[in-house]
């Protein structure tokens, strides 16, 4: 059981890896991030109705193995460094005109150079798992000093080290309420959503130290300013990929972080689209639950909001089912429906009036009526 | 108001000064866990460090900050011993001051 409840948790690392090795094959095989997230769409679709609880044994002790877990979590950044990495060899090879023939290393024949198209599908495939791999990112922003640091670093690797701070002091605090950047109100679509909340947590993010600095007297033009530093921590990518293709580097490096903070947001999105708080504590129907199988394993649990809302200092391996408002499909399904949003609108409006109807306080059914 | 308790190799003790109330805080859970574990009706909001809610003021011993308790509490609170306790490690055994009635 503990082998299971653990190892579960493995899709992203070992996905990532197998994209990282489709670039460095080279070739068509430089798609093989893109055809990974098709394939997790329709497992993720098939599965949608298969819901499991959090596993624990007897004694009420959770099954997950806090070491090996916080061992994956920070072994991801260098995964995601090596994805860049490898993007960059791409892009160099391309931008100085390397002759495209096959080689073979330990037996494996792989592709020097790389056209166009493959070089196309090579960014498609970083940016979409630096998205993904944003999941560790997020647990990694509700922990402990040093996980928090490796947060930001994992964020950095996308241009978004500003959600870390976003997410703990104005994320959580504000849920559901028009001061929450990441809370998309009924009727937004997602892609104003991505745009409106990604500069909102940055614009918070920099008040926040602009407010922090000037409690200690200091000017917001400071170098302990983390809003800052956060942007530096990203210059180390934007170095890699001028010197790696110029213009063109810049341009890819560009798409993986407009790709990966889409991502980002799509799951901001579909989180807490519509819902509503008053004052009070959050609470559980202040929260979507995306709880299917796949969705639970391949996003390490971040898709139960309901209980993570409540209980934030929880491990994800710990979080549960706790009854909260749910979709009925997981994340990759869903994502699919909100790139459409008269389709996603058309979806979500039943699950909007249950929400209305039995979970609303009668304030929220208040402000939900405005909307309607 | 004094610390009475020797630091334990995997626990520490917590005693509230205004009820003299004692519990045990587990080595690397936090302060309010551990109070809310007790059935102390400790007041909590967020538990991510950032509304404040639970802030208590650290009467003796030592404590690790998990967050920067720079964005949510003053300087002054900070130089006066305020804490969160959703963010606070032990470190020793310690003794606070806290609002139950929030």
């Amino acid at each position: 059981m503990k082998f299971y409840v653990n190892a579960r948790y493995l899709i992203v690392p070992f996905m990532s890896l197998i994209a990282i090795a489709g670039i460095l094959i080279g070739g068509s095989f430089a798609w093989v991030g893109v055809a990974l997230f098709g394939l997790n769409t329709i497992i993720d679709t098939l599965t949608k109705n298969i819901h499991l609880p959090a596993d624990f044994d007897e004694t009420g002790e959770s099954y997950g193995i806090k070491g090996f877990q916080y061992a994956v979590m920070f072994l991801m950044l260098p995964v995601f460094i090596v994805l860049q990495l490898v993007l960059a060899y791409r892009i160099f090879q391309y931008t100085s005109l390397t002759p495209i023939e096959t080689a073979a290393f330990l037996g494996v024949s792989y592709e020097v150079g790389t056209s166009g198209l493959n070089l196309i599908g090579a960014t498609l495939s970083s940016g979409l798992w630096a998205g993904l791999g944003i999941i560790y990112g997020h647990e990694l922003s509700h922990n402990k000093k040093e996980g928090f640091f490796v947060s930001r670093l994992i964020m950095a690797l996308s241009g978004a080290s500003h959600f870390t701070y976003a997410h703990v002091y104005n994320h959580h605090l504000d849920l559901g309420h028009e001061d929450d950047a990441a809370t998309a109100p009924r009727g937004r679509n997602i892609y104003a959503h991505a745009w409106l909340s990604h500069m909102g947590q940055s614009r918070f993010s920099y008040n926040l130290e602009k407010e922090r600095l000037s409690k200690r007297g200091s000017s917001a033009l400071h170098f302990d300013n983390r809003w800052i530093l956060g942007y530096l921590y990203s210059l180390p990518s934007i170095v890699l990929f001028v010197w790696a293709g110029g213009l063109i580097g810049v341009a890819a490096l560009f798409s993986v972080w407009v790709i990966a903070n889409f991502l980002l947001e799509a799951l901001n999105f579909m989180g807490h689209y519509g819902l509503i708080r008053t004052e009070g504590a959050v609470e559980h129907r202040h929260s979507w639950d995306n709880d299917s199988v796949f969705t639970s394993w391949f996003f390490i649990e971040i898709g139960r909001q309901c209980d993570h809302h409540v209980r934030g200092e929880t491990y994800f391996w710990e979080l549960d089912d706790v009854e909260g408002p749910n979709y009925g499909i997981g994340y990759f399904s869903l994502f699919v429906l909100t790139l459409i949003p008269p389709l996603f609108k058309a979806y979500v409006q039943k699950h909007l009036d249950n929400w209305d109807e039995k979970y609303a306080s009668s304030e929220e059914k208040v402000i939900a009526a405005q909307f309607s | 108001m004094l610390n009475l308790f020797k630091p334990r190799p995997t626990s520490y003790a917590d005693r509230l000064s205004d009820t003299e109330t004692t519990f045990t805080v587990k080595r690397g859970e936090s302060l309010l866990s551990s109070a809310l574990s007790a059935g102390i009706k400790w007041p909590f909001k967020c538990k991510v460090g950032s509304c404040g809610t639970c802030k208590c003021k650290l009467i003796d011993g030592k404590i690790k900050a998990q967050l920067d308790f720079g964005y949510v509490l003053d300087m002054s609170e900070i130089q006066d011993g305020y804490i969160l306790a959703c963010q606070s490690i032990l470190k020793s055994d310690i003794q606070v001051s806290v609002n139950l009635t929030k």
